[in-house]
């Protein structure tokens, strides 16, 4: 295998004569950068995030052109980072946002809406948001391979979407994951690799990979435009609701780019027109009591969190040292928000919850979500009235260990009529 | 040489010590801190070490046996 020391040349013109993107600004000092593959500010090692042209934009962008758009997440291409138009991954996003009435009833909300991503396209979580934003950016970069380091939905969705273009795909792997994990991804075909370390020996050398190999790293060098995908979710929102901003949003926390990047949505569209600015918007943050570095912090009113080492059977959120923690917990203060954070067993009774009630079947992540939105709405921080808008993230096929125990056994009979009415008895 | 970039998170007890110094000294890498936040109870570091692979992968492994969380300038990336 080769082993080139600088990174490919970006495609001639990487920025495309882009109408709308400006560069890649730094989110702690405000250095631009062009739109290249780089996530690090070289001065001030600050992350960088995508810079629009917004007053662009608005000139172009209005409810009706975007509705004219395709029903996936490229009707909002306007405003994400990439430059032509989508070759992969057309059919993410548009998942349904359903109006919770049975699960309202319960937690005494009586403006409850779930946003679907159980049923998200091709691999049924959020994550094909954000890999497609990250494999077509990687394309008109003119990469060739895409790479991540991941335990399962991440893994899963860059599989799917190289393998659905050609692009070669490799995985990394702590070598001790169950073998189960990982099966959902191999049919994919990507090279994974199965290092043998510990998560943060994984970690680190995912790092150093990106930095030495020319490879789109989704969440490494790719993260500015891969993070953008995650505004979809806003923007989805704001329009299924007939063009309202909610008063309320419960959003699960792992890196914190997700809580971070709704809330970006939500004010691109009040400053562009798109909808008018609401300002009671609530933005909180769900995180499994076992891995809860930003729900800590908040508790303790510190902007700096302490890494942790994770501990929950909520793996989607398992993220020790998130990197957009620091902003997660601004974002939070700034909409005066809150972070909850739920145990194992409430995890578990989140999911089962939503599953009764809504028809809704989540992954564990989405068990975390309906148990931090009931703690929220008991605890009146979200009021009934309150036009509430909880994300479910990923599908609970993917995560059936966690029921196991959990769940009544079915109800035996033996195969005659009247065992059926002894032992069933329907009313 | 070799160039990298790293994360550190410093519980409260140590603080107050020396050991980007220590680190300096003890493996011959050249160290250059780019942003920082330090308060009594706890802090974390930016920092770029450079100098030879093995000695840059030595001090790593010496900064967590002294109780510092090394991550990479990206934190966490291994992600569900």
């Amino acid at each position: 295998m080769s082993n080139p020391s600088v990174p490919p040349p970006p495609s001639s013109d990487p920025e495309g004569g882009s109408l709308y993107l400006r560069g890649l600004k730094c989110r702690e000092c405000g250095r631009i950068y062009d739109l290249l593959p780089v996530h690090v500010c070289d001065f001030c090692f600050g992350p960088l995030e995508v810079d629009y042209k917004y007053e662009t934009i608005r000139a172009g962008l209005s409810r009706e052109s975007i509705e004219r758009g395709p029903k996936s997440l490229w009707r909002y291409k306007a405003l994400l980072p990439i430059v032509g138009e989508p070759t992969a991954g057309l059919h993410a996003g548009m998942t349904p946002l359903v109006r919770a009435e049975r699960l309202g009833k319960v937690l005494g909300l009586k403006n409850l809406y779930i946003k679907n991503d159980t049923v998200n396209h091709p691999t049924l979580s959020f994550k094909d948001r954000v890999v497609a934003v990250a494999i077509n950016r990687a394309r008109e970069l003119g990469f060739k391979t895409v790479a991540c380091a991941s335990t399962g939905n991440l893994a899963n969705s860059v599989s799917a979407h190289a393998a659905s273009i050609g692009m070669n795909c490799f995985v990394f792997i702590p070598h001790d994951l169950e073998a189960g994990k990982i099966l959902g991804n191999l049919v994919y075909k990507p090279t994974v690799v199965s290092v043998r370390g510990n998560y943060d020996d994984v970690n680190r050398l995912c790092s150093e990979i990106g930095a030495e190999y020319p490879w789109a790293f989704v969440n490494i060098n790719i993260r500015p435009y891969y993070a953008e995908g995650s505004k979809s979710l806003a923007f989805e929102t704001a329009e299924q609701l007939g063009w309202k901003i909610p008063d309320q949003v419960v959003v699960p926390i792992a890196s914190g780019s997700l809580l971070t990047k709704i809330w970006k949505g939500f004010q691109e569209f009040a400053n562009l027109g798109i909808v008018k600015e609401n300002p009671l918007l609530k933005v909180n943050g769900a995180q499994a009591s076992g891995c809860s570095p930003v729900f800590q912090a908040f508790q303790a009113g510190r902007t700096q969190f302490v890494p942790v080492k994770p501990k929950t059977i909520a793996k989607s959120l398992a993220i020790g040292n998130p990197a957009d923690g620091y902003y997660a917990l601004d974002v939070v203060g700034r909409s005066k928000g809150q972070v909850e954070a739920a145990t194992d067993p409430e995890i578990v009774e989140g999911m089962v919850l939503l599953a009764e009630t809504e028809g809704i079947f989540a992954e564990t992540a989405g068990g975390v979500t309906v148990a931090c939105l009931k703690k929220l709405a008991q605890k009146k921080a979200i009021r009934p009235d309150d036009v509430t808008v909880a994300y479910i993230t990923g599908n609970g096929l993917k995560t059936m260990e966690a029921l196991t125990g959990f769940l009544p056994e079915p109800v035996g009979i033996d195969p005659t009529l009247t065992s059926f009415r002894k032992i069933v008895n329907p009313s | 040489m070799t160039r990298l970039r790293f994360h550190l998170t410093f519980p409260e007890e140590r603080v107050k010590e020396p050991i980007i110094y220590e680190i300096s000294q003890k493996f011959g890498v050249v160290t250059n801190i780019r942003r920082a936040d330090v308060s009594d109870r706890s802090g974390w570091v930016e920092l770029e070490l450079e100098g030879e692979l093995p000695e840059i992968e030595r001090t790593v492994v010496h900064l967590r046996n002294r109780g510092i969380h090394v991550d990479p300038i990206e934190k966490t990336i291994l992600e569900g």
